[in-house]
């Protein structure tokens, strides 16, 4: 039998629907398909109700709950009366007349339904009907506006349609029909009772929070109420505006926990995802990303975020240990859109835009007329300094001459690019097949000339159910994008265009003035450097990736709630990257005519997966709830390698490798295997107290053979408090629900072959032939295993003001050990290091998610917000406690009692701005008078000793945020919607490395335009930061705390305002919404770098906040439309 | 239906589970040590992967070698001031430290070489292989482990002796046995070598007993045993070498491994990862090197070292066929103008491309075996004997046969013979710090030096004992409590 889940709220609302008719009584229908006739229920049920000093409401629930009984009323009825009850294994006539003795209320008992009456109103009756017929009706919002778009389903079946512009539908009701389900994102879905009725018209109202939202969790789903782990789950259709390729660019600022940071601006690439402060030395800081179920290999990037229903994201250890050794870091579960309950739909939408590079944080060099001042000056500088005449070249004797002159290597780079989605998409559900298909295709060209990024990709989601036992599906998704990245970031001697091009003389032209383009560009003094220009443009750096996501699976229901489920799940990716530099190219130091040189790259990869789970839900004595799973899963991964290059080109006009006579071939290979059974049991007594334990094993072909397999523990608990008797009944607090978790996950990033003692090639030469030669280059680790992640999670959940607001909060505490850490061994043994498990980092945070729907009237506006503060400390390290980074050229150190990955170097204290301040003060072997000055901070003694060397750097700045936080506002108003979507990070800093170079003394780059009040003598020191050139820059140029600034941020990531055009019924369309959307709004920041958000080392937890300079984050502004047909 | 279900189920199960097999995966483009060392190609190929160690070494050896010494100095990057720049400066001006890349470097290769030397050692004489193919291999490698040993010794002074492959992480951290230890094993290292060793080896770069014998030869004479060094030496002359008619042809490509050669480091110009390049390192740093080795590329910044110093260039003697066999005074620009920026040409040979040369190491040559011989007997006071070896060297140089058999200023001759005949072959240093000249040398040269070059600080060319080894790397230290460090850094 199945039990209609009617809460509070639709009771209430169906009977403003049937004042609506007119009806001063209540209508109470049963259907005739009912098992037992109507009375037997009644008579034979018994219940058990022992409530002291309660409300009649909770006694309603209670019975609600034990049974199959559903209470209607209306506004006479005080159900806010107090009362108090003992009886015990009683009927419900015996029960209820206890219940409302000395009232004014009867109740009548019609099967299942019960009416509760004032006495002087007229005694409910019961009516029959059972016949086809049609039914049509309106469905609007509280404030009386029409929906469009709510599925209208006859229950239980997928039998249905949806409101059209004007909020009406029609749908023809088969014979034996009960009720009607009205469902629309975001409002509480109502099931109404057909009974005689012809027309029904319904009033959606907001989901308070939604607490029977369903949740997707591993290998399953569970309702909000019931989840007792850290689960936050978005859906996506908020977030379907941002003009974005990514679907983490949208997730940026919308969960608790989850520190999302675009370090570059690279189409296509360069997001960070770190939950809960993730942290590894070598094994990796991503989520595991599972795609409907399928833990995916390939990158997440690939996915039209258009394709994503909702986002799940696995926090504690309780929800993500059913993932094991790959859990550690969190788990991001991503479910595709699915086929929905109602007819056919079809939706187009489009955006497209412009993006362009904000004026703000564009590196501030010198333009022409500076530099050539400074140039000048310097030569001027040296002269006095060594005594002798020094030639100043004709570049640079007038500065005045380039005034308005020269280039602007930074713009010269850039462009106003377009940005264009498109995406169709189609769902189904007729004859037990359910589909659902989305075409999409996003094009984005950089910002910086010669990127680009395209996808076209495609999505087939359909589900058959062959009978009632029997289901299939069949997933498909490939999808083909190209990327044009052209080397853009990074160090100049790594290559990196923007920042080679912004140290490039400002007075070399990047183009003739006859249109034709200089090989070169430099001028006296500077290094020899290609132009930047030619370089970002004649390049060719594309690569094409095509990847295929599949899943086929049957679920098969044994006996009543026994299901056996099995899973093939499928991927495929391969790319390929085409580079080829052209004799015009080049790069610092080797600039054209150089040699030309291609290469091919092509990556491959293959996962299957199998999975085979039984899953039993059931309901012992009418509170026991449980549910059980019990799995066996196996999946294989391979990824074939092959890079080949070649040079010795004739000329630049054949870019293929056909054409080159000279080639080099590499060849890798691959492959990891995972077996693993994974259980879990969920119990609740009366949906009140929850009980849940799960548990993986994994065994892993990663693990060093001594130490194959893993157990991924976890148990967690929740307790509804506020369904207590003793909980106080008021609108204020409304909800409480506390729920605790302790488990264990892994980390098994560490690399495939890791524990094998590797022989590599090491040829050698004899006879003028080469001799094949192998040595053993890395020491083998047979006990090496995954990394262990202890995690313990307290969590609570509040409804305040009947759920309108609704906070979350969780505190979490986790302890990661056995890390892979390559510990540094000495080079005297032959080699620098061993992969071992060692070390422990711990974590600790809170979380604090806040929902409050502000209005909820005509004029609706919700305010999510989120703030964490997690925090980190490093308790143990190598063998000797040695720390990682730190020696005095490494912007980063992690060391023992200290938080992971801080900021390392000298401590600047201004410059030596005469000699007696120079003769007073500790110096380096290079000091001298208008050099810089660092604080002595200790020697080989512990203690300082007057000489600045390796022994005086220290941590000098913190990148880890003190805590971060999200907004997200949106309003909407009769047709008019907007969302503003905030992000930001406070207290975490940042080392701009770029400065090493753009402030550098040498005068053989261009520098930023403070560099001119530097210290040139004492009579004239400058601004006590920029030393002298005289020196040039040998202690300058090591990492200092100058580099390091505040690098807390508050980003407005999104701005979109929508309106939905005021068309009725149109032959065409149901609705038609246009927006305009502007995404990177506006970023507020203190940091002197391009981006705040900047990682010039990826994700990696030990070298963040550090800025090589990175590809600008655009600003976006896009027009869009949203139709559906 | 039902059936079926489950039928499917448990076959999937069965396919995938259970099969202990499927977690085994082992690599399939790298070996793994368990499954190497099997057969007697295994261990000819890990042979020639301790002789790829050499390849390691030589690159950089020029900075200790020859620009720490008197010969060889650098052509100043006034606006190049990156660190791989200024550590060779500090080594050439004696104020490197212990972070330097290019002393750790060497300290790194020869331990690298010396680990690979273990791992055949601790299980060639339980293997199956021939008898024959032990003894070579086995002494091909102990050679290279002595040899490895020895230059650390010489430049480190007291280091970590290894003799036994590691294999944990425990054993990989031991501390520094006395010199006279690490010369203790290098010398039964080197005279198991010995007699191991054919005198010819079928395949040319491989040692001989001649390499041993030479490396004995320099063992006794740093450890100033003179007698025994005299008869390592006097058993290299009767093994068949000789000297090249003309000096020049030595370092040629076209006569790898000749008759003068005694260890000679191999290298093979192409794609395959084994070629040299110290060429283009030791030409001026130029835009286009084309007008040096008819290569098109740019060498500004890598190139400019090991550049023959003002004193080196004094020191030829008129007529010596040798300065133009190894120094060139400047290049012709592409405009066709001399530019006088003097360098060596010992190593310009024809190669392919750009950056990618044939060019062995001579590491060890006949020359070489007789000037020791040479010091040996001088320093046995057999100055008289000793005048015939050093006379044949100067014969074919082209200079008068030396008559002096003071024994004091026959020291002085041989040493300046040394000199120039051996010149960027990175003997220099180890010569000085051998015959106990190099403070004294270093000093005075470095006041000159001084002189000359406005851009070197007044802190430089501070010659002190503790200077005449190199530091031990800070990084080891940081390491390894078990370490301690050379006083001076």
């Amino acid at each position: 039998m199945k039990k209609l889940v009617v809460n509070h709220g639709n009771i209430k609302l169906s009977y403003q629907l049937l004042r609506k008719m007119k009806l001063t009584i209540l209508l109470l229908i049963t259907s005739v398909l009912s098992c037992f006739s109507a009375e037997t229920y009644s008579q034979i049920t018994k219940l058990n109700v022992v409530e002291n000093n309660t409300t009649l409401l909770n006694i309603i629930r209670t019975i609600e709950n034990q049974s199959e009984f559903n209470f209607f009323y209306n506004e006479k009825v005080n159900i806010d009366r107090t009362v108090s009850i003992d009886m015990t294994n009683k009927s419900i006539y015996e029960i209820l007349d206890k219940v409302l003795a000395n009232s004014t209320v009867k109740y009548k008992v019609i099967g299942r339904q019960i009416a509760l009456y004032d006495k002087n109103e007229m005694e409910p009756f019961l009516l029959e009907v059972d016949q086809d017929r049609n039914i049509s009706g309106k469905v609007a919002d509280k404030s009386g506006a029409p929906l469009a778009g709510v599925n209208v389903v006859v229950t239980g079946t997928t039998q249905g349609t949806v409101t059209d512009i004007t909020g009406n539908y029609s749908i023809d009701i088969p014979s034996g029909s009960k009720s009607l389900t009205f469902s629309f994102v975001g409002m509480v879905p109502q099931e109404i009772i057909i009974g005689p009725l012809t027309q029904i018209n319904v009033t959606m109202v907001e989901s308070a929070i939604g607490l029977n939202e369903v949740v997707v969790v591993g290998y399953g789903t569970q309702t909000k109420k019931d989840v007792t782990g850290s689960v936050s789950q978005v859906k996506t259709d908020k977030l379907t505006d941002f003009p974005v390729s990514q679907f983490s660019q949208k997730l940026q600022g919308q969960v608790a926990g989850v520190q999302i940071n675009q370090a570059t601006g690279i189409p296509g690439q360069g997001m960070n995802v770190r939950i809960r402060g993730a942290a590894s030395i070598n094994a990796g800081n991503e989520p595991l990303y599972v795609v409907d179920g399928f833990p995916i290999t390939g990158t997440i990037n690939d996915i039209n975020p258009d394709e994503i229903e909702s986002i799940s994201v696995l926090k504690d250890a309780s929800a993500s240990s059913l993932y094991g050794s790959r859990a550690a870091n969190g788990v991001v579960l991503i479910s595709t859109k699915k086929g929905v309950q109602g007819k056919t739909k079809v939706q187009f939408s489009a955006y497209k835009g412009l993006q362009v590079v904000p004026q703000k944080g564009r590196p501030d060099m010198m333009n022409a007329q500076e530099f050539a001042q400074f140039q000048k000056e310097y030569r001027e500088d040296q002269a006095i300094f060594q005594g002798t005449t020094i030639p100043i070249p004709s570049e640079y004797q007038d500065p005045s001459a380039w005034a308005g002159k020269g280039t602007n290597w930074y713009d010269v780079l850039l462009r106003k690019a377009n940005i264009e989605n498109y995406s169709l998409s189609l769902t189904a559900n007729k004859d037990n097949l359910m589909t659902s298909a989305i075409l999409g295709y996003f094009n984005q060209d950089g910002v910086v000339i010669n990127t680009n990024f395209k996808r076209l990709s495609l999505r087939i989601n359909t589900e058959y159910k062959i009978n009632d036992k029997l289901k299939v599906g069949i997933n498909l998704a490939p999808n083909l994008t190209t990327d044009i990245t052209n080397g853009t970031d990074g160090v100049l001697w790594g290559g990196g265009i923007i920042q080679n091009a912004i140290l490039t003389s400002p007075i070399a032209p990047y183009i003739n003035d006859d249109g034709t383009l200089p090989l070169t560009a430099t001028s006296p003094g500077l290094f020899p450097n290609p132009n930047w220009y030619r370089v970002a443009k004649e390049r060719t750096w594309n690569s094409k990736s095509v990847r295929v996501l599949t899943n086929a699976f049957i679920d098969y229901e044994i006996i009543k709630n026994l299901h056996f489920r099995s899973s093939i799940n499928g991927e495929f990716g391969t790319r390929k990257t085409n580079f080829f530099i052209p004799s015009t190219s080049g790069y610092i130091f080797d600039p054209p005519p150089r040699r030309t040189e291609a290469s091919i790259t092509t990556n491959t990869y293959y996962s299957w997966l199998n999975e085979n789970t039984l899953t039993y839900a059931n309901t012992i004595g009418g509170k026991h709830n449980f549910d059980v799973l019990a799995g066996y899963t196996a999946q294989q991964y391979k990824n074939p390698y092959e890079y080949m290059y070649g040079r010795g080109f004739p000329n630049d006009q054949i870019k293929t490798l056909n054409a080159a006579t000279v080639y080099n071939l590499t060849e890798d290979y691959n492959e990891w295997t995972l077996l693993s059974f994974v259980g879990r049991v969920n119990y609740n007594f009366n949906r009140k107290y929850f009980l849940s334990a799960a548990i993986r094993r994994d065994g892993s072909s990663r693990f060093g053979s001594n130490n194959k397999w893993g157990n991924f523990p976890s148990v967690s608990a929740g307790w509804l408090v506020s369904d207590e008797s003793f909980f106080p009944q008021t609108t204020a607090l409304s909800y409480l629900k506390l729920r605790a978790s302790y488990g264990l996950t892994g980390n098994n990033n560490i690399g495939n072959y890791t524990y094998y003692a590797a022989v590599a090639n090491t040829n050698y030469v004899f006879n003028s032939v080469l001799s094949s030669g192998k040595s053993t280059t890395s020491l083998g680790n047979t006990d090496l295993g995954w990394e262990t992640t202890a995690q313990t999670d307290f969590g609570l959940e509040l409804g305040l003001i009947k759920d309108r607001i609704f906070l979350t909060y969780d505190y979490y505490q986790k302890t990661t050990s056995d890390m892979l850490y390559q510990v540094n061994v000495p080079q005297s043994s032959g080699y620098s290091s061993i992969y071992t498990n060692i070390g422990e980092f711990k974590f600790w945070g809170h979380e604090f998610t806040l929902t409050s729907k502000n209005f909820i009237g005509e004029l609706k506006w919700t305010t999510d917000f989120n703030i964490t503060f997690a925090k980190n400390k490093v308790m143990k390290l190598g063998t000797q406690n040695a720390p990682l980074g730190g020696q005095y050229d490494n912007p980063s150190i992690t060391q023992v009692g200290s938080p992971i990955g801080m900021l390392h170097g000298f401590v600047f204290d201004g410059i030596y701005e005469n000699q007696a301040e120079f003769d007073a003060a500790p110096h380096h072997a290079t000091s001298a008078v208008g050099t810089v000055r660092y604080k002595d901070i200790s020697g080989p003694n512990g203690a300082p000793d007057g000489i600045i060397d390796n022994y005086d750097t220290q941590i000098i700045g913190n990148p880890n945020p003190k805590f971060i936080f999200g907004i997200t506002n949106s309003l909407s108003y009769k047709n008019i919607d907007l969302n503003v979507v905030i992000s930001g990070s406070y207290g975490n800093d940042i080392m701009n490395r770029t400065l090493e170079y753009t402030q550098n003394l040498d005068a053989v780059f261009n520098v930023t335009k403070d560099v001119a009040k530097r210290w040139r003598s004492p009579e004239n020191p400058g601004d006590g930061l920029h030393p002298t050139t005289n020196t040039g820059t040998p202690l300058a140029r090591y990492d200092n705390s100058r580099w390091v600034s505040d690098g807390s941020y508050l980003t407005v990531k999104n701005i979109t305002l929508g309106y939905i055009l005021p068309f009725k019924n149109s032959a065409y369309f149901e609705k038609m919404r246009i927006y305009c959307s502007i995404q990177q709004a506006l970023v507020l920041t203190k940091y002197n770098g391009a981006n705040p958000e900047v990682s010039s080392n990826g994700s990696s937890a030990l070298y963040q906040g550090i800025d090589f300079t990175a590809y600008p984050v655009p600003r976006t502004f896009t027009f869009g439309v949203n139709l559906n047909f | 239906m039902k059936n079926k279900i489950f039928i499917l189920g448990v076959i999937a199960l069965l396919a995938t589970a259970c099969s202990k097999s499927f977690l085994d995966v082992p690599p399939e483009t790298f070996i793994s040590s368990s499954t190497f060392f099997k057969t007697e190609a295994d261990y000819e190929q890990a042979v020639s992967g301790a002789y790829q160690s050499l390849r390691d070494l030589y690159g950089d050896a020029y900075a200790m070698g020859e620009m720490r010494s008197d010969n060889t100095d650098y052509n100043f990057k006034t606006n190049d001031r990156g660190g791989q720049n200024i550590e060779r400066e500090d080594i050439a001006g004696f104020v490197d430290n212990s972070s330097n890349m290019f002393s750790n470097g060497k300290y790194y290769a020869c331990y690298r070489g010396i680990s690979r030397c273990n791992a055949i050692l601790d299980r060639i004489d339980g293997s199956s292989i021939s008898a024959d193919a032990n003894s070579n291999l086995g002494g091909q490698t102990k050679f290279l482990r002595a040899f490895f040993y020895f230059e650390l010794v010489q430049y480190y002074g007291d280091v970590p002796l290894y003799v036994k492959e590691v294999t944990t992480q425990a054993g990989t951290a031991l501390p520094r046995s006395p010199k006279a230890d690490v010369y203790n094993q290098i010398i039964k290292d080197a005279t198991d070598a010995a007699s191991q060793l054919p005198a010819v080896q079928t395949e040319k770069g491989r040692v001989t007993q001649g390499s041993a014998k030479m490396l004995l030869g320099y063992i006794y004479m740093t450890l100033q045993d003179y007698a025994k060094a005299e008869t390592a030496l006097k058993d290299v002359t009767t093994l068949g070498y000789d000297l090249m008619p003309n000096y020049a042809d030595i370092f040629r490509t076209a006569n790898k491994n000749n008759m003068e050669s005694i260890f000679e480091v191999q290298c093979m110009q192409g794609t395959q990862g084994v070629q040299s390049n110290w060429t283009y390192v030791f030409i001026p740093a130029l835009i286009n090197t084309y007008v040096i080795t008819g290569k098109s590329g740019n060498n500004q910044s890598f190139g400019g070292w090991n550049i023959p110093s003002f004193d080196l260039i004094a020191a030829y003697e008129p007529g010596d066929l040798r300065k133009a066999g190894s120094i060139t005074n400047g290049y012709t620009d592409a405009g066709g103008t001399f530019v006088p920026s003097p360098f060596t040409n010992k190593f310009l040979n024809p190669h392919i491309e750009f950056n990618n040369c044939d060019d062995d190491w001579i590491v060890y040559r006949y020359a070489d075996a007789l000037l020791l011989l040479a010091e040996c007997l001088n320093e046995e006071t057999k100055s008289s004997e000793a005048l015939p070896y050093l006379n044949k060297v100067r014969t074919r140089a082209g200079l008068a046969n030396i008559t002096e058999t003071n024994q004091v200023a026959l020291r002085v001759i041989i040493a300046k013979e040394r000199r120039v005949e051996l010149a960027f072959e990175n003997h220099r240093w180890l010569d000085l710090v051998r015959t106990g000249k190099a403070i004294e040398v270093m000093s005075a040269y470095g006041v000159q030096i001084k002189l000359r070059n406005s851009y070197l600080l007044s802190r430089t060319y501070n010659v002190t004992a503790d200077k005449l080894i190199f530091p031990i790397p800070f990084n080891e230290l940081l390491i390894s409590p078990l370490l301690t460090q050379n006083s001076g850094y």
